[in-house]
């Protein structure tokens, strides 16, 4: 039997990083091993997703002192560079997370991650649905799959204790602040059932910049939205006990 | 003449989408003759292009970019969830 040790989780999403911050966010990174076992990038590191935001963004993070996980955001896939920035970040040590998972040793505990972009598609009750026009039916398929793909790394993990790391949000409370009318491309319902099908102690999103830091799935799973906007700091860090 | 709400849909529009900016969470409010911007952002210079983009999409209107800079400060108090 495995001890349970804490785990303290470092979490920030939508730092979008661009030239003329080069080298400002690595200086808020200083010190992060006192604070955290582990650093966790929620997506949207870059502004346009170009291949030089992704490699400046790559040196931000460069052999940090911290293991860091990482998912890319809509932002990093707005110039179809999604896979070289990927590769930029991995050549820099971040592991990134593409529907699938990772197993992180933190102090004698398996900590399992799983992730990706996530997508939209609205809340239960007030969602799309498989129907009408193709465009639609990709777009419901698209966040599907993607969830899908969630249940099972979940499932297939070996560890002690799992985090979900996204940058869409699987619920709507933690979208509070945002307009109501864009809900349905800010998150998806389905992430969060998919979580709560396997269960995880933690899911971390970022992408509403207006939103707010706390939620709950319907399953009682805690939802952060860690977007940097939201927390107003370099990260937040939390521990699960 | 073009109804304010189309001016303003314009302007955001082209916030998310100038390869300037490529903001997506810019409050825009068109009122007579004057245009309000708000939201947060990470720097004076982005805070500065947006102004310059919206001023591009509406030149006669009169701006009021209220858009904040939030600076990044160090980490705070951590959460425990136990
Ligand atoms: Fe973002
Ligand atoms: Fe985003």
């Amino acid at each position: 039997m495995s001890t349970l040790t804490n785990v303290r989780i470092a979490a920030v999403g939508d730092i979008h990083l661009g030239e003329d911050v080069r080298g400002e966010y690595r200086k808020r990174l200083e010190g992060i091993e006192e604070r955290a076992d582990v650093l966790m990038l929620a997506g949207d590191l870059t502004r346009h997703g170009t291949l030089e935001e992704g490699r400046l963004v790559a040196d931000e993070l460069r052999d940090l002192p911290v293991t860091t996980v990482a998912v890319l955001g809509n932002h990093d896939y707005h110039s179809d560079q999604q896979d070289a920035i990927a590769g930029e970040l991995r050549d820099a040590g971040v592991i990134v997370l593409n529907d699938d998972g990772v197993v992180i040793e933190c102090g004698g505990t398996k900590l399992g991650v799983v992730g990706g972009k996530g997508f939209g598609g609205g809340f239960a009750g007030k969602c799309a649905s498989e129907f009408g026009e193709r465009e639609i039916k990709d777009f419901v398929a698209h966040t599907r799959s993607i969830a899908e793909a969630w249940k099972v790394a979940l499932k297939e993990m070996q560890a002690d204790r799992r985090v979900v790391l996204s940058h869409y949000s699987p619920v709507k409370e933690t979208l509070h602040g945002e307009p109501l009318e864009i809900y349905p491309f800010l998150g998806s319902y389905l992430l969060a059932e998919a979580v709560d099908t396997v269960g995880a102690e933690l899911i971390l999103h970022g992408h509403a910049h207006k939103g707010s830091e706390k939620g709950l799935t319907p399953g009682g799973i805690r939802v952060r939205n860690v977007a940097l906007p939201v927390l107003g700091k370099a990260y937040a860090v939390y521990c699960l006990d | 003449m073009e109804a304010p709400q189309y001016v303003a849909a314009r302007i955001q529009q082209a916030l998310a989408e100038d390869a300037r900016t490529h903001e997506l969470g810019i409050h825009v409010d068109v009122r007579g003759d004057q245009l309000f911007l708000r939201g947060q952002v990470s720097g004076t210079e982005q805070r500065e292009r947006l102004g310059q983009v919206a001023h591009e999409a509406a030149p006669d209107l009169r701006m009021h970019n209220e858009i904040k800079v939030v600076v990044v400060s160090e980490p705070g108090e951590d959460e425990h969830l136990d």
